[in-house]
């Protein structure tokens, strides 16, 4: 059995020993060095750019800038932002390139023998520029009479996308609440903070494709986007991705994609052939990529005397920054979540992202549902409090269930797990933990208890995520697998397997592998996949929505059933291809936000229980139960490394890290000022809890499960903090200054 | 970074006569690399101390102990006769970055690291303590700056945690010049807030050379330190708590000034060598006293109470 094991990870042994090859490994020692200039303009119009200088400094070969992208603008899902920031562009777009709308907006690439040159080229660059008001969060970009950054979308506004949801009768949902609790809820930035900075080269390969080696999250996109900007058949790019140090969200836009990819292309027609590279610095990468939202959301809820739900208030306000990104999908998802894993009678909820000149918000692990479920979940935890219930009772008389009609007017993909994964986590949290004195902190080991100061509390959470690409995306996935084997052969002595998507660190391509050699019943050692390079493999979509092992694992399954085909009617090799296409979904209505959302989702649910020291403000997270029905393990082991992960990467994202923004500019580009959690900061002890509860149409059963661990730790630690305390934080990271600050505001404990 | 020269000079002694404004010492390099690299230094030539006799040797001397300057703090760290009788110097070296970076840190350079201020370390930003004007921290984010001393032209805080140690047990360093002079200076004379003329927060020429770091004993000393994280980040607030052999009790705090600072108010609410519980809760209430927070760093106030208060019960 190949589902449901442990194998050795089909990586493990090069990353082991050093010989995997991440994209800067890949650069050969006689490429070109690119090096990208970046406005550092949060908003202002350029009115002049003279690269004279830097072309003739000494070792430097191009510098390329506007006019040399044919079509000078790119966009994940809303083409909104220039390649280039130039004076003038080849006019195939409507939006303004003239304008800097954040600091890290790229003014130009320069092309040299060294790293050196290349910086002095860079700092030659004579650039003049008008300054224009800064815009540098939604208040100011929402303030009357505040610029346009986009005028070109015609709507008057920087407000530039709204969703809806308006359900039910708000006023008899408020006239039956016994308990109505109201907060205002501020959710900061987070950055990906993975392993690997961006880095990658191009070059021409053998059959003329302009090829770009990159960490990515989805070959085929970038590809798409690489010859969108330059005007080229997408069968003329190939994109592959070497080993990935990370992603999380963060290379689900593009990068250096574009940029290599047009250095190359434009060398090689001067008669220069040579690859080009570049590697990105730490502080590169913290002020050149997107970042998890900021936002804000006003919250309302009502209950009645028995806990249930009776009406949910909720608007909420995104800081997408000076480009969209994936803020329009974040926004929906985060949308979706307003009103909780609940059944919501009555609901009115409003989304909108503002366009800013700040840092862009974009993908991050949860996309936009850690945010909504932060609130949504403490919202459910001050309701409890308001009417006497215990945190998991009220979630039981509330959770959605199979034949729930969700919150969007239509009814719940079946295998609605959620009221078993509240159940089975509080159920492991209610076993007594081993016994843990008031012990001092790691920073003053040195110290006795100061046990009068230390305060212990519990908080629970759960939390839904959608599973795939929602609100009518054309969501699909393709595989191609290859059986080996004599005409008189009566199966297959071995197996290519042919597939797109993204091994980022999660072990995606161990998974497909193992789902593989399941599918025909060959050991794992007779699969020898071929992985990520759009010349070789079909459209995988991304490695993001937790969706991968899902999608892939059912294309998997029907390029299997292809390939047996092809192999009994006697064709050798026989060759299966497959493009799965999940069920349907479809977009919010403008004005009600009826749909069908999503295919499937994944069901969460955390306990946690704390320690803070309340002369100093630190918190020590002592447990936490991350409970989660993933419906098959398709490889244990992997799931729990997802969970660790993603509980510790939540860790930071709640209690440490702090993304300091002045004026639309990030001042804490470095990991010195900008703190991810270290080996002693994490939780005492992570306690992954696996529930297998199959999806009725996931590959064996499975779940998508990667995003869940993010979803529900803000709100669990919140609400230990406040049974530790009786103080609410309606926003965090909880350094200690906001913790201490809070605690003397309140005036306790 | 720009390029500069590397040398390296077999005796110490011979060094400081080389050094200029341009041509820089190089110990362990732990800070001067990252300021390398975000071009806030750019000098033409670096000195490698490592490759000279500058001394390297942990020596029990009357009274106390003499570090070379060429120490790493993880030797500190683990030195069972340091522990025992400087323990505040061993727990803030201890608690000092990452067992990586205190493998290669050394004691004399930990004195001289510059301040970890996010305006001072952008390479895009001139403020005054860079050489251009104004204090963009003032009315910026300054949750990690200074709460004492707020009125000078940098709110900067001091990021060495053994220095407050150094100070609070009345250590010296031996400085070597140019013209083959030596000096003995206190490390609370050896520290001092930038000025107009000297934007720097120590008082060393360009020539001068610390060759030694002398600690006296106070076996009941002790440093805490409050962090954003476990390990590896700089002070929010630590406070040196230090009795001398004749039973004076120093206080000295750092992460609230440009330099560590004497918590002299507390000291004086001590009334005496007696460090009964009253006398605790007088002097840590005191320990604030003077102190100007900026926007967004009054909670240090409280914590630096908290901190003396537990810095005083674990020396009494």
């Amino acid at each position: 059995m190949s589902v449901g094991g442990t194998p050795r990870r089909i990586d493990s042994e090069g990353k082991v020993t050093g010989v995997t090859e991440y994209p800067a490994d890949r650069i050969p020692p006689d490429a070109l060095v690119a090096k990208v200039v970046f406005t550092n303009q949060a908003h202002a119009r350029l009115t002049s750019l003279d690269v004279r200088a830097a072309e003739v400094t000494p070792g430097v070969v191009a510098v390329f800038t506007a006019p040399d992208v044919p079509v000078n603008v790119y966009g994940l899902t809303l083409p909104d932002q220039p390649v280039f920031v130039g004076t003038s562009h080849t006019g195939r777009t409507d939006v303004p390139c003239d304008v800097s709308r954040w600091e890290a907006d790229h003014l130009a690439l320069v092309v040299a023998e060294t790293a050196h040159a290349a910086d002095q080229a860079a700092a030659a660059i004579v650039a003049t520029w008008e300054p224009l008001p800064v815009l540098g969060d939604i208040d100011e970009a929402m303030a009357p009479g505040a610029p346009l950054l986009h005028p070109e979308n015609g709507l008057g506004h920087n407000v530039y996308t709204t969703y809806n949801i308006r359900k039910g009768d708000m006023a008899a949902g408020w006239a039956a609440a016994a308990a109505v609790v109201e907060a205002t809820y501020e959710v900061p930035y987070q950055e990906h903070a993975y392993l690997q900075p961006e880095a990658g080269m191009a070059y021409i390969d053998d059959h003329g494709r302009v090829t770009v080696e990159i960490a990515g999250q989805w070959t085929h996109e970038d590809r798409e986007q690489i010859a969108h900007a330059l005007d080229l058949p997408e069968d003329e790019i190939r994109v592959i991705y070497p080993a990935i140090g990370g992603a999380f969200g963060g290379r689900e836009d593009t990068s250096l994609q574009i940029v290599l990819a047009l250095a190359a292309w434009r060398l090689h027609q001067r008669g220069e052939h040579r690859p080009v590279g570049c590697v990105w610095s730490r502080e590169e990468s913290i002020v050149g990529h997107h970042k998890r939202h900021r936002g804000r959301i006003q919250a309302r809820w009502g209950a009645d005397a028995e806990g249930r739900i009776t009406a949910v208030e909720s608007e909420a306000w995104l800081d997408a920054g000076g480009y969209n990104y994936t803020s329009n999908k974040v926004l929906g998802n985060l949308h979706l979540g307003q009103g909780g894993p609940y059944e919501v009678p009555n609901a009115q909820v409003t989304s909108h992202a503002v366009y800013t000149n700040a840092v862009p918000g974009g993908a991050f692990r949860g996309f936009g549902g850690p945010q909504s479920a932060y609130v949504a979940e403490c919202q459910m935890n001050k309701l409890a409090e308001a009417l006497g219930l215990d945190p998991v009772e009220i979630r039981r008389r509330n959770v959605l269930r199979d034949g729930s009609i969700g919150i969007t007017q239509t009814p719940m993909p079946d295998g609605v797990t959620i009221a078993q994964v509240v159940e089975a986590c509080a159920a492991a949290a209610s076993t007594p933990p081993p016994a843990s004195p008031s012990e001092p902190f790691t920073p003053f080991a040195t110290l006795g208890p100061a046990a009068g100061d230390l305060r212990r509390g519990r908080g629970f959470a759960c939390a839904f995520k959608n599973v795939g690409f929602s609100f009518g995306f054309p969501e699909r996935c393709e595989a191609e697998i290859v059986l080996h084997g004599a005409v008189g052969d009566d199966a297959p002595h071995g197996a290519d397997l042919f597939h797109a998507g993204a091994d980022v660190g999660q072990g995606a391509h161990t998974v497909f592998t193992q789902m593989a050699a399941e599918a025909l019943g060959l050991p794992i050692e007779r699969v020898h996949g071929h992985f990520s390079d759009t010349a070789i493999t079909g459209d995988s979509g991304s490695a993001s929505a937790s969706r991968l092992t899902w999608m892939a694992g059912n294309a998997i399954l029907g390029a299997a059933e292809e390939a047996d085909k092809a192999w009994r009617n006697g064709d050798r090799p026989a060759v299966g291809k497959f493009r799965y296409v999940p069920p349907p979904t479809e977009a919010l209505d403008p004005e009600t936000g009826v749909c069908t959302p999503n295919f499937s989702y994944g069901y969460v649910a955390q306990a946690v229980e704390l320690t803070v020291d309340t002369g100093t403000g630190h918190i020590r997270v002592d447990r936490v139960v991350s409970t989660h029905d993933v419906g098959r393990a398709i490889n244990p082991d992997l799931v729990v490394a997802q969970i660790e992960g993603g509980v510790v990467q939540a860790h930071g994202y709640v209690l440490s890290e702090d993304l300091q923004v002045r004026d639309a500019r990030i001042q804490t580009p470095r990991l010195s000022t900008y703190l991810i959690p270290g080996i002693g900061d994490g939780p005492t002890v992570i306690e992954p809890l696996i529930l297998e509860l199959a999806d009725p149409i996931g590959p064996w059963g499975a779940r998508g499960m990667a995003e869940m661990p993010m979803m529900t730790y803000a709100p669990a630690v919140v609400a230990a903090l406040h049974d530790a305390t009786g103080v609410w934080f309606d926003a965090f990271p909880l350094t200690p200054s906001r913790v201490l600050a809070r605690l003397n505001e309140s005036g306790r404990p | 970074m720009t390029p500069f020269d590397y040398q390296r000079i077999p005796e110490a002694a011979a060094v400081p006569a080389q050094l200029t404004p341009t041509v820089r010492p190089l110990a362990g390099g732990t800070d001067l690399l990252t300021r390398l690299k975000a071009c806030l230094d750019r000098p033409d030539a670096l000195v490698d101390l490592k490759a000279s006799d500058l001394g390297r040797a942990i020596d029990r001397v009357d009274g106390g102990w003499r570090l070379g300057a060429l120490v790493t703090l993880s030797r500190i760290q683990h030195h069972p006769g340091l522990r025992a009788d400087v323990p505040a110097l061993a727990e803030a070296v201890s608690q000092a970055a990452t067992p990586q970076l205190r493998n290669r840190a050394t004691i004399a350079g930990n004195l001289l690291q510059r301040p970890r201020c996010w305006y001072f370390r952008n390479e895009r930003v001139q403020c005054w303590l860079a050489g251009g004007e104004g204090c963009p921290a003032r009315s910026g984010r300054n949750e990690h700056h200074a709460v004492f001393d707020t009125d000078g032209p940098c709110v900067a805080t001091h990021p060495s945690d053994p220095a407050a140690a150094l100070v609070a047990l009345g250590a010296t360093v031996t400085v070597l010049d140019g013209g083959g002079g030596e000096r003995e200076l206190a490390v609370a004379d050896l520290l001092v807030p930038p000025t107009d003329e000297r934007r720097v927060e120590h008082v060393l020429a360009a020539d001068d050379v610390i060759t030694a770091v002398t600690v006296p004993s106070a076996p009941r000393s002790t440093y805490l330190k409050a962090m954003d994280r476990a390990v590896w980040a700089f002070a929010l607030v630590g406070v040196a708590a230090a009795v001398s052999a004749d039973g004076e009790v120093r206080l000295v705090a750092s992460g609230v000034a440009n330099t560590p600072w004497r918590l002299a108010g507390a000291e004086a609410a001590l009334a005496g060598p007696g460090l009964t519980p009253e006398a605790i809760d007088r002097a840590a209430a005191a320990a604030t006293d003077g102190a100007a927070p900026l926007a967004e760093n009054g909670y240090k106030l409280p914590l630096l109470r908290t901190l003396t208060h537990r810095a005083l019960t674990a020396v009494a």
